[in-house]
């Protein structure tokens, strides 16, 4: 009966497919990977005209307004990330009190738990463009993609979400979100392209 | 070509699918006679020079986008929200 039971435990979205440690080039890794695991998340889709009371309503429980703009809000626990017209992700560090959360923003849009069904991963290092530059076409430089800039594109053809975080010690960070059911492909062609860089894979939360 | 979409800024063509003309007013439903529908369905002009079209962000925000596109030398010179449009259009 335990064995059973022990073939229906969740599996995170990267397992099998990418785990940590040194991918490519020895030496010092010219780029970070966190394989995230464990956030919960949700996509909001606003009424028309209905965007002013959502994020009123995100305000008052999160104490952050949702951007028009492809940006990204963040608090210490929640992100909203603009993801389309009056569209938005709400994503919080774990998935404790997540499913009441949603319940009560389903009053004011249409909310879809999106939990199991993207894998993200979060980038930094001083080589971190010179990889996304492979497959990304937006231009990735400060100058032109600023702290809490988001946007939606393709990377090898696979549909990507993709934010920049507040700089690290290395520089740049971003975040890259992918649909679950893509996620062998993209590793594939992240793991091509990172490494003759040298890549330090490690498992993170949020 | 690069289409710059109102909402996530300039980007490559190949992110977008397109649809073809952008201002076809469909004829009144039942009332119409069948030329008038089968010139709706099938004719269409095919201009060199200004063209208004249909775009969709398929691999970005996913709206429709009405596009205003030289067909000689692909310059841009609109990109307008296709939903915005239709919500100011009148019936
Ligand atoms: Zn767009």
């Amino acid at each position: 009966m335990a064995e059973t039971a022990r073939s229906w435990a969740a599996r995170g979205a990267w397992a099998g497919i990418a785990q940590a440690g040194q991918l490519g080039a020895t030496g010092p890794a010219g780029v970070t990977a966190t394989l995230l695991d464990g956030f919960g998340l949700a996509t909001l889709i606003a009424a028309p005209g209905g965007a002013a009371a959502l994020s009123q309503a995100i305000v008052a429980r999160l104490g952050i307004a949702l951007p028009a703009m492809p940006k990204i809000a963040s608090s210490a626990s929640h992100d909203v990330i603009w993801s389309g017209p009056d569209q938005w992700l709400l994503r919080a560090t774990t998935r404790e009190g997540f499913g009441s959360l949603l319940e009560a923003l389903s009053a004011q849009a249409a909310v879809s738990d999106q939990s199991d069904a993207r894998a993200a991963l979060r980038l930094s290092g001083p080589r971190v463009r010179d990889v996304l530059a492979k497959g990304v076409m937006l231009d990735l430089h400060p100058a032109a993609f600023a702290v809490g800039d988001t946007g939606l594109t393709s990377i090898a053809h696979i549909g990507v979400h993709l934010w920049r975080l507040a700089d690290g010690p290395d520089g740049s960070v971003f975040e890259i979100m992918v649909a679950r059911s893509m996620v062998g492909s993209f590793w594939s062609w992240f793991a091509a392209s990172a490494a003759e860089f040298g890549c330090r894979v490690s498992t993170g939360r949020g | 070509m690069r289409i710059t979409c109102p909402h996530c800024g300039a980007r490559d063509a190949q992110e977008f699918s397109y649809l073809g003309a952008a201002d076809l007013q469909r004829p009144e439903g039942m009332a119409a006679s069948e030329a008038a529908m089968a010139t709706y369905v099938y004719q269409r002009d095919n201009p060199a020079g200004v063209h208004r079209e249909l775009w969709y962000h398929a691999a970005g925000c996913h709206a429709w986008l009405v596009v205003t596109r030289d067909t000689r030398s692909h310059e841009i010179t609109a990109v307008e929200v296709a939903k915005v449009r239709k919500a100011g259009a009148t019936a």
